[in-house]
This record gives structure tokens, C-alpha cells and sequence, in this order.
């Protein structure tokens, strides 16, 4: 597959995730991370949480897979640079949005914003070698 | 300051220069702590992320590992503990300790120099970036502390490679509950 060159302004294709209570417990433990409001109900709802919520590791690797899974599967990420906002619970669903902002120095620049139903639940950019 | 606050009181004053030279002192220690991946980057949990994550990319099905991954490797594990020394782990005790006992994470910022490959073991070390604050924020007054991630494999020759790094940001705030509402 031939990777397609990178222009400011290019949208990447919208890509939806339902989540369910399985995304967020295996995605916590594939992640390591064991933190208990990531896979135990009563403990978040204790802790103020309206359920377990995803962590950010896995935020992360979302993120990861829709610019790949956007640009090509030889895309090579040089950073992820992500703001943590609202939560992402069972039962909503997480809708990724992408557009190429610049390209320099033979570094693209995609600006990203994962989005629940309860606002935008991470926003940022993603940096590629631009191919 | 984003809002405008009134006059701080002698015992707020107080409390903010206690914060600001405990967070001065930690930041002059740097890469205080280090800790070393439990296990070496390997296949099987490379595959178990990717199941996980619900992504396909045979090129980390052939010995890399996804770069997002970085973290994953050194973190402690279940019924393991960070260091005593972590730096941010230090920083939020010392605010928890003067009432600002809630915290969530607010910014992630990873680069990563090249992708690890199956069968390394990266150490990982942590420094104190910052601490900036009071603020008053949506979630109650707190004040932010960034942490600086370092990823290194070392080599047989002696030397060490820097692989990714990570400014990870928390709030440390004081709930608003706490205040009557």
C-alpha cells in the first residue's frame, strides 16, 4: 500500500468505538494498568465516578490506532501529545475525528479529537513522519 | 492567575510557599527515581494490546512493539509500588498533605525517538518538571504538577539510549465539595 501524501487540511475518515465494560477492563489490564477504578464498579461509583472509565494508556493507544489505521500501517509516530477531558464510560461511545494541520520538516501534524457523548474526552495532535 | 481571587490570607500564603519550596527542591533533584520494566518487551503481550485495543498492524506482530506502548512496559504491576523517590508521587503527597487531596490527569505529551523491539528492557526515570498554582480551575482551586518521563535501553557497551520521553500533567486539586459547594 502506498502511503498518500500528507496537505494541510486533509481529514482523516471519522471512526467510532462503542465501549463497552470488556473495552475498558481489557484495554486497562493489556495496558498494566491495575488501578482499581479502571475494572471495579462499586470502588469508582465510591470514589464519586458514575462507572470505571478508561485510562489513559489506552487513551493513548486509540489514539495510535486511528492515525495508523487512518494513514497506513507503515505510518511512523514521532509523538502523541493529548489533553484529557471528559470520561469515557460503558455503554457510550467514542467517535475519533483527524485532520492534517501542517507539515514540516518532513513532519506531518494531525490534530485529533475523540469525543463521548458528555463532551470531548481527548483532545490533541499526533506527529508522523510524513511520507 | 486566569480568574481574579481575593487577597490571600497569611495561612494561604503560607501554605503556597511551603508547596512552591518542596516543589523547588524535588525539581533540583531531576531523574531522582528509576525503575526497570518487570519484563522485557515481548510478544505475547504486544498481542494481547493489540487484541485489546482491537487494532491489526503486522508489523507489531514481527518484533516492534507500538510506540503508545512505551509506558506500558515499566509499569509497576499489579500489588508493585513506584519507588518511594518518584518525584511526582513525592510532589502529590506534599499537596495531598496540605489539602488539595483530589487528583486527575489532565495532559500527556509522549515523543518517541524510535520503536522498541521484542526482547529489550527498558528502565524508565522521573523527574519533576513543574508545579504551578493555585489555580482556580471548573473542578476547585489546585495546582498543576508535570512530571518528566525519560525511557532508556541500555546497551552492552556501556551506553544508553534515550527511546521516548513523556511530560505527564496532573491537577491536585481541593474538591469543590470540600469548600460547601
Amino acid at each position: 500500500m502506498t502511503a498518500p501524501v500528507l496537505r494541510a487540511g486533509d481529514a482523516l475518515p471519522e471512526w467510532s468505538l462503542p465501549l463497552t465494560p470488556t473495552t475498558i477492563v481489557s484495554t486497562a489490564i493489556a495496558t498494566r494498568d491495575w488501578q482499581d477504578v479502571h475494572h471495579d464498579r462499586d470502588v469508582a461509583q465510591a470514589a464519586g465516578s458514575k462507572d470505571i472509565f478508561m485510562n489513559i494508556l489506552t487513551s493513548n493507544g486509540l489514539v495510535e490506532r486511528y492515525v495508523v489505521d487512518s494513514l497506513g500501517p507503515d505510518t511512523e509516530l514521532r509523538g502523541i501529545a493529548i489533553r484529557l477531558g471528559a470520561p469515557a464510560y460503558p455503554y457510550d461511545t467514542l467517535t475519533f475525528r483527524g485532520e492534517v494541520t501542517g507539515v514540516e520538516d518532513g513532519v506531518a501534524t494531525i490534530a485529533i479529537v475523540g469525543s463521548v457523548s458528555l463532551g470531548d474526552h481527548v483532545t490533541g495532535t499526533v506527529r508522523v513522519v510524513a511520507p | 492567575m486566569n480568574h481574579p481571587m481575593s487577597q490571600p490570607t497569611e495561612v494561604e500564603t503560607g501554605r503556597h510557599e511551603r508547596i512552591m519550596a518542596e516543589a523547588e527542591r524535588i525539581e533540583a533533584l531531576g531523574e531522582a527515581s528509576e525503575s526497570i520494566a518487570p519484563y522485557p518487551v515481548n510478544q505475547a503481550t504486544i498481542g494481547t494490546w493489540l487484541d485489546a485495543m482491537g487494532y491489526d498492524n503486522q508489523r507489531f506482530r514481527s518484533g516492534e512493539a507500538p510506540p503508545s506502548m512505551a509506558q506500558v512496559w515499566t509499569m509497576p504491576g499489579l500489588g508493585r509500588k513506584r519507588p518511594p523517590e518518584d518525584p511526582l508521587s513525592r510532589m502529590t503527597e506534599v499537596l495531598t498533605g496540605e489539602g488539595y487531596t483530589a487528583v486527575l490527569g489532565t495532559n500527556c505529551e509522549q515523543t518517541y525517538e524510535r520503536y522498541l523491539r521484542v526482547g529489550e528492557q527498558p528502565r524508565v526515570t522521573s523527574a519533576l518538571d513543574s508545579v504551578v498554582g493555585p489555580k482556580r480551575t471548573a473542578m476547585g482551586e489546585g495546582y498543576f504538577v508535570t512530571s518528566r518521563n525519560t525511557w532508556y535501553v541500555d546497551h552492552p557497551d556501556g551506553s544508553s539510549e534515550v527511546v521516548a520521553t513523556m511530560l505527564f500533567r496532573v491537577l491536585k486539586f481541593i474538591p469543590k465539595e470540600a469548600h460547601g459547594g
